[in-house]
């Protein structure tokens, strides 16, 4: 019910597809490796107090070792005010809160999926934009 | 504060995108409600049952007294409580009835030339849908869409 939500943003994430390749046979896991990372965030549902994404995080390194494809939804709950803010990229350089909140989830994710496929591991630390 | 049971009654402005969304919402809140006073009615038909024959008089507390504006009931916590959860049953009944009415006869709102890039404002009044807004001058808020190359650095 409306009036029983605190009011702060609360956004959940799901990983619906998870997909890992080993790009190169010299891959290490020590190996220094930067990732670039393509990211799509599409509207699915809204309505008065939500708003469902869905996600594709495409992570591949540079040079070319691995490649992870993570997609899914993220789930927005909160008022008009708080959702915009949410999805909202704070400057150019800057990713939106709710993209922080999706890579922070699938992080753990792709970090043991880099692990079984001993390659470079991505930093946690997202996110800078490209040049 | 726990609370031990009951609605919490929305008085407010929802806005929506499209009726159904209407719609389904005031279906959910009426299921809510239904959920509330089964449970509720549960303890009251229960405790009637137990005590077989004896009527009301289980659930009715002799305990009360006017204290300040409001009553107090300190010498029969069992029954005070009953009796207030046979009351919030009582008044269950109404706002239940009048949300299925709203809902039953929804058809007719939704025959009504609506432009299809219309937004709706729904009045709720301690919880029952009254009013609703056709509103033409703000509508659905474009698809959200972001794409962006982004990197992780050592």
């Amino acid at each position: 019910m409306p009036d029983e939500r605190e009011d702060v943003l609360e956004i959940t994430v799901l990983i619906e597809d998870v997909d890992a390749a080993r790009l190169s046979e010299k891959a290490t896991e020590n190996a220094t490796s930067n990732y670039s990372l393509n990211v799509s965030l599409a509207e699915r549902d809204r309505s008065q107090d939500h708003l469902v994404l869905s996600f594709s995080l495409e992570l591949t390194s540079q040079p070319a070792m691995a490649r992870f494809k993570v997609s899914g939804s993220a789930t927005l709950k909160g008022t008009k005010d708080e959702i915009k803010e949410g999805i909202a990229a704070p400057n150019d350089s800057r990713p939106p809160l709710v993209l922080l909140e999706i890579y922070e989830r699938i992080y753990s994710t792709v970090y043991l999926l880099a692990s079984a496929l001993k390659v470079p591991r991505p930093m946690p630390n997202l996110l800078k934009k490209s040049s | 504060m726990i609370q031990e049971t009951g609605t919490n009654l929305y008085s407010g402005i929802l806005r929506f995108y499209s009726l159904n969304d209407v719609r389904k919402y005031m279906k959910e809140l009426l299921e809510h409600y239904q959920r509330d006073y089964d449970r509720s009615s549960n303890v009251i038909g229960s405790l009637l049952r137990t005590e077989g024959g004896k009527g009301m008089e289980v659930i009715m507390s002799k305990g009360w007294a006017k204290v300040g504006a409001m009553f107090v009931d300190v010498t029969d916590p069992e029954k005070g409580g009953m009796e207030l959860t046979f009351q919030l049953v009582t008044e269950m009944k109404p706002r239940i009835s009048k949300t299925e009415e709203v809902l039953k006869t929804f058809e007719s709102v939704e025959a009504l030339p609506v432009p299809a890039d219309a937004s709706f404002l729904l009045y709720l009044h301690s919880g029952i849908p009254e009013r609703l807004v056709i509103d033409t001058t703000e509508s659905r808020p474009e698809a959200y869409v972001f794409k962006g190359d982004y990197a992780t650095v050592q």
